[in-house]
Parts: structure tokens; C-alpha cells; sequence
């Protein structure tokens, strides 16, 4: 493991990007992160394509479903379809706790999905535990193509 | 030219009648008595079934008269017609000698009335009431119709508030989430830095926020366990209740619970209600538990083709004169600085368990535990108890008691 | 109609780290229920109730699979891409728990479409944090794709 790892963020809701930076830069695991606030441009950003051509390629993504655009569910179903891009780990990251998003998500291949608690204090812990395990424990396959 | 059979009564002019005779002298006749009557008529006359029936659905007539005997068929056969054709017309029999007990036959088939041929003074009467008694007829059919649209109108705004609750509660959820969520962070950011009144606006912001938000919450599964028209299926409470404690696993830990279950039935109801159900009695009894660590125990008994679940627990227990109250929507028996909570559990518990034609109730003193008892139908309806488990699944026999933390 | 519920199926060789994972997960009481295989032949009859497994039931999965990648007579990339390219078999969460810190094995692990993949520490205390982190995680932090596979009981 060289570099920091490199988060992608993909949240419609700019105060649930800086409430998940936030809660994941009071882990104790160096990352760096990164944004995008609809499903398009996540795409573009994981391909490295038109303004995101100099983004540095993600090791994990953190993922919401409800987006502009195009929504997480296309976003996991184009990720994981695609042979350059589908190792990258994708974790759900929602407030929908409904068995059919939940069930949907992982058939277009989600590594993992967690439920955003609607409590501060929950989501604080929730973006901890992806941080302890994804940044902490996991070895996740480092950008470059190889 | 004439309209639908929607004339209540035929004023002193116009009635249109259908004659169905063979005889055209009697035609005639029949038609000369009705216009002494005082009645200003247009008749048509037909003599074969076909006829008739073409005539009825060019134009509906007020009032068919027939005779008895026609010859290849009876006028009774009129009335057969009538009724395939759907139309509400008063058939009276013009008739030569028919004798009683024809007449009352035919009477109870359906006619209105019969008349005979060398009585004809007797038609108009006859037919005035006919037309009278059409007239109560259709008026209660419009009163009935009305009653049924209106109900129709009500179930359909029932459901639209329903929607509606559901919705509101729904999708107020996330920007409430925002503002519990930032409230919450400045109080945490700038606690101490401002001055002591900005630390107390704030704190009554985040608490506003957060009861705000258990509000909500509890709306919404208030209003889903009203909502209708639920699948109902057959459902294993040993999963539901699984299915509860994953959820409240934290709460469990933190109070040192231990649930014990074993060989609950399987029952017919919405399992994701049924289950919501579990959850919030399991949760209370955790929530609401004395100096001892919370003991919850769930069994079951049978009774007359249907279950009595209960939930009994080590907790603080709810005094005889509050037994009632405690279904009562956000109706509380404590503060919130004593138990967190809207009141609004177990108002919940019961819209469900009578939405599945159960009672639910609870039997307690106060600091003695509480046991909550509710009652479901059965799987199968006939369930014989000594009969061994006909119809009923039972888990694997493997299945121990769980126990959790 | 449904067994038993199984949270984990641990599939490794090493009866050290057996031990070492099956302690570090009961002592966070974060699994009741853990059947243990230790070749890639037995992971396969238990999951898909064949061989010395014949009686267990299809609808039984478990909710975790820890799959070791260097195991005698078939080889966790094998065990991985039976499970997951079954339609039946392949929402069950398998993370890859093995000592090969080769990038290759990572790589093929995730492109399968392992779950996650961990590298098994060589210290002993942080081995047993490792299990507990991936123990809280996936036993309490994610959402579990399959509930009871049971006919009529939905979630």
C-alpha cells in the first residue's frame, strides 16, 4: 500500500458530503477524499474522463442512491459491468432501508450497503465503521490499472 | 324521440305503451279505454316475440300491456323478454278469462297486475298505480346510488389522507435529518465559544430537532399500520422476532437483555407488521426495565383456532388504572427526562393487531413486570390443539432458545 | 420451514487460525452460529448440500462467508467464482481472509466479486482485531442481502 487511499464521494446532498468527510477524517486511517454530486459525474470521475481526466483513480467508493442524473443504481450497474473498473469496492451508502433497494443493489453488484442513520451521532458511527474496516482492515485494489 | 325509462310517472299526457296482442280490435279497444282514462297515448302494437324485442330496444316504452294467450307464446313470455332486455317496465296482463290461480301465478312471476278484457274501466287505475309504484322504485334506486357514491367518495379521501400522512412523514424525514444533523455538529463545534445563551439556543435546537425527528418516525409506522389492504400470509413469529432483536441488538447490548423464545407459532398476518409489532413490545420491555438486567420471555398458547402471544417482562411494570391508557396515541406515563419516547409504541401495536382482527391488552402492577398478551388467528383456522401440530409449521427441532447479549 | 440460521461459514486449512478466528469472534459475541470447512471441496458440498452435506438445505446460506485462499483440493479463486457466478449462491458476502499478499490474488479476488479481501496480519493481537473489525462490520454495519430464503417470509 503506496498512497493514501483515495475515497469517492457520490452524494446529491452537499451537507452529507461534508458530514461523511467529516466523520471519516475523525478515523484514525490516512485517505484522501473526493466528491461528486450526481451519478454522471461519478461515472466520468471513475473513467477519468472530461473535467475529472486528471482525478486520481478511487479505491473505494462511497455511494448514495438517490441522485440527479443518473442514479446509484445505474452508476453500480455501469461500474460493474465494466472490466476496468468493476474491482473498485462500491459501498452503498443510503437512507433507504427498503428490501428492494437493499436487494437490487447488491444483484448490480455492491460490495456492501449501509443504511445512513437519520442520528448524528449514528451517522458519525456508521461513516466510522466503513472507515475502520474499509480503510483500516481491507486491502483494497490500489488504482492503477495493472 | 323517447327517452330511457327515467320518467318517474307519466304526467296526464304522454305515455307510451307497448301493446303485445294479437287481436287488433282488442288493440283497439285497450287503447280507447286508456285515452278515457284521461292518458293522451301513443301505442305500438306487436304480436311476435321479435318484434317485441326490436321494439323494446328502439324505444323503451312506460308500460307494456299483454295479453295472456297469444297463441304461440304467452304474454308471461313478455315478461321473460323484459327482464333479459334488463328494462324496469310494468307489464300488466290484458287478459279474457283466466281464472285465480293463473292470475296469482303470474302475479308472483312478476306482473304487475292483469286486467281483464270485459273490465277494461279498470286499466287506467291499474296502470296509474303501476306507474306510481315504478316511480318509489326508481327514487330508491337513486337514494341507493347516491349512499354508495358517497361511501365510495369517503373510502377514496380516506385513502388519499392516508397517502398523504405517509407521504408528509416520509419526506420529512430529510430535511429534518439536515437539521438534527448541523444543530447537533454546532453544538459540538461551538460549545463553550460562544457565549452561555448561544449554548442554550442551540441545545434547545438540537432537542427540538431530535424529538422532531422521533415524531416523524413514529407517524410514519402509525401510519403504515393503517394502511389497508396488507398482504396477508402466513407468518413464523420465531422469524419476527429474529427479525426484531437484529434490530434492536443495541439496545439489547446496552441494557444486558436477554430474550428467550422457543417454538412460537407460525400465524397468518403481515409479517412486516406482525414484526413490528415484536419489536416495539421487545423494546419497551428492554426500554422500560428495573434495577435487574431485563429478562423478556415470548410463548405462546392456543385458543379456539387462534393464538395468544405474550411478552412478559422483569421491567417496572404499569399500574392497574393505567392498563388502558397505555394505547393510547402518544398518551405517556412518563417524562421524557424519565423515558425517552412518543407514547406512540404501542397505539402502534394495537391499529395492528386489530387491523388482524386480534385484542391486545396487559396485565401488570406496578414494579412487578408487565405481561403484554395479544391474539392472532391461526395458520390454518381449524386448529385442534391436542391434535398435535396439524397444519401448523414448526421450526426445526433443533431450534433452542435464543438468547441475545 | 427454516433451519437454524447460520451466520458464518469460516473456510480455511490452518487450525491455528481457526482458532484464533473463531475465539476473536465469540468473545465479541458477534456470531452464534459458525460452521467451519477446511478445503475447498467441503466449502462447496456445504454450500451447495452436496457429499457429506447432502442433508442440509439450499435455502440455508450463510450470512458471511470468510473464504481462505490457499486450501488444499480446490483453491479459493475456485470456491469464489463457483459461488458467485450462482445465481442461487452469489448475493452471500464473501470476504477473502488470507495470508498471499499477492497483488495478483487481490486483483482476481475482487474482479470474481469478492466482497472485500484482508490480508491476514502476522501479529497475533492485530489478527484478532482484524476478525473483530470484519466481525462488527459485516455481522452489524452492513445490510444483509438475503433474508429468510424461507417461501412467504419477507423482511
Amino acid at each position: 500500500m503506496h498512497n493514501k487511499p483515495q475515497v469517492l464521494l457520490v452524494d446529491d446532498n452537499p451537507a452529507d458530503i461534508d458530514l461523511t468527510s467529516e466523520a471519516l477524517s475523525r478515523g484514525r486511517f490516512p485517505h484522501r477524499v473526493s466528491s461528486v454530486p450526481d451519478g454522471v459525474e461519478a461515472v466520468a470521475f471513475l473513467r477519468r474522463e472530461g473535467k475529472h481526466m486528471n482525478a486520481q483513480r478511487p479505491d473505494l467508493v462511497i455511494l448514495d442512491l438517490n441522485l440527479p442524473r443518473k442514479n446509484g443504481r445505474a452508476v453500480l450497474a455501469e461500474v460493474k459491468s465494466d472490466p476496468s473498473l468493476r474491482r473498485t469496492p462500491v459501498v452503498i451508502f443510503s437512507t433507504s432501508q427498503a428490501r428492494p433497494d437493499i436487494g437490487r443493489s447488491y444483484e448490480l453488484g455492491a460490495n456492501s450497503y449501509v443504511c445512513k442513520p437519520g442520528n448524528l451521532h449514528e451517522f458519525v458511527q456508521a461513516v466510522q465503521a466503513i472507515s475502520d474496516f474499509w480503510l483500516g482492515c481491507a486491502a483494497l485494489p490500489q488504482g492503477e490499472e495493472s | 324521440m323517447t327517452p330511457k325509462a327515467n320518467q318517474t310517472t307519466a304526467s296526464r299526457t304522454g305515455l307510451q305503451v307497448l301493446l303485445v296482442e294479437d287481436t287488433a280490435a282488442d288493440a283497439e279497444l285497450i287503447l280507447r279505454e286508456l285515452r278515457r282514462g284521461g292518458f293522451e297515448v301513443t301505442g305500438e302494437v306487436v304480436q311476435a316475440p321479435e318484434a317485441f324485442r326490436r321494439r323494446l330496444r328502439a324505444s323503451v316504452p312506460d308500460l307494456v300491456l299483454a295479453d295472456y294467450n297469444l297463441g304461440q307464446w304467452s304474454g308471461m313470455e313478455a315478461l321473460d323478454i323484459l327482464r333479459e332486455e334488463d328494462l324496469d317496465v310494468p307489464l300488466i296482463l290484458v287478459s279474457g278469462a283466466l281464472g285465480d290461480v293463473a292470475a296469482v301465478e303470474c302475479i308472483k312471476r312478476g306482473a304487475t297486475d292483469y286486467v281483464l278484457k270485459d273490465n277494461l274501466a279498470r286499466l287506467p287505475i291499474s296502470i296509474r298505480r303501476a306507474l306510481q309504484e315504478k316511480g318509489l322504485r326508481q327514487g330508491r334506486r337513486r337514494a341507493e346510488e347516491e349512499v354508495a357514491r358517497k361511501a365510495a367518495e369517503l373510502a377514496r379521501s380516506n385513502t388519499e389522507l392516508e397517502q398523504f400522512a405517509y407521504v408528509a412523514s416520509h419526506d420529512l424525514q430529510e430535511p429534518l435529518r439536515m437539521v438534527a444533523a448541523y444543530t447537533q455538529l454546532l453544538a459540538e463545534r461551538y460549545h463553550g465559544k460562544l457565549d452561555a445563551q448561544a449554548d442554550k439556543y442551540i441545545h434547545y435546537a438540537v432537542d427540538g430537532a431530535l424529538r422532531m425527528q422521533t415524531l416523524i418516525q413514529d407517524l410514519l409506522a402509525f401510519s403504515r399500520a393503517g394502511r389497508t389492504g396488507l398482504k396477508m400470509e402466513a407468518a413464523d413469529c420465531n422469524l419476527l422476532v429474529k427479525d426484531a432483536l437484529q434490530n434492536l441488538i443495541a439496545a439489547a447490548r446496552e441494557g444486558g437483555a436477554i430474550v428467550k423464545f422457543r417454538d412460537l407459532p407460525v400465524v397468518l398476518g403481515n409479517a412486516a407488521q406482525l414484526r413490528q409489532v415484536f419489536q416495539n413490545l421487545i423494546g419497551n420491555a428492554i426500554k422500560f426495565r428495573g434495577p435487574k438486567p431485563p429478562i423478556v420471555q415470548i410463548t405462546a398458547e392456543p385458543i379456539d383456532g387462534a393464538w395468544v402471544l405474550s411478552v412478559a417482562d422483569n421491567g417496572i411494570g404499569i399500574a392497574a388504572e393505567h392498563a388502558e391508557s397505555v394505547f393510547v396515541v402518544f398518551q405517556r406515563l412518563h417524562t421524557r427526562t424519565e423515558y425517552s419516547g412518543n407514547g406512540i409504541g404501542l397505539a402502534i401495536c394495537k391499529k395492528i393487531i386489530e387491523r388482524h382482527g386480534g385484542r391486545i391488552w396487559v396485565e401488570s402492577a406496578e414494579n412487578q413486570g408487565a405481561t403484554f398478551k395479544f391474539t392472532l388467528p391461526a395458520k390454518e383456522p381449524a386448529l385442534n390443539p391436542d391434535a398435535g401440530t396439524v397444519g401448523v409449521e414448526r421450526p426445526d427441532a433443533q431450534q433452542t432458545p435464543s438468547l441475545v447479549g | 420451514m427454516n433451519s437454524t440460521e447460520l451466520d458464518i461459514l469460516l473456510v480455511d486449512d490452518s487450525q491455528e487460525d481457526i482458532d484464533l478466528t473463531l475465539h476473536a469472534l465469540q468473545r465479541e459475541n458477534l456470531a452464534n452460529h459458525i460452521q467451519v470447512v477446511r478445503d475447498g471441496e467441503e466449502a462447496l458440498d456445504f454450500i451447495f448440500c452436496e457429499g457429506a452435506f447432502a442433508k442440509r438445505s439450499l435455502d440455508c446460506l450463510p450470512r458471511l462467508i470468510l473464504l481462505d485462499l490457499k486450501l488444499p483440493k480446490v483453491d479459493g479463486i475456485e470456491v469464489l467464482r463457483r459461488i458467485k457466478s450462482n445465481p442461487h449462491t452469489k448475493l452471500v458476502p464473501i470476504v477473502i481472509l488470507t495470508s498471499s499478499k499477492e497483488e495478483r490474488d487481490l486483483i482476481k479476488g475482487y474482479d470474481l466479486g469478492a466482497n472485500s479481501y484482508i490480508q491476514k496480519p502476522v501479529d497475533f493481537d492485530k489478527f484478532r482485531e482484524t476478525v473483530k473489525r470484519i466481525g462488527l462490520y459485516w455481522m452489524l454495519t452492513n445490510q444483509r442481502p438475503l433474508v429468510h430464503q424461507a417461501k412467504g417470509q419477507g423482511a
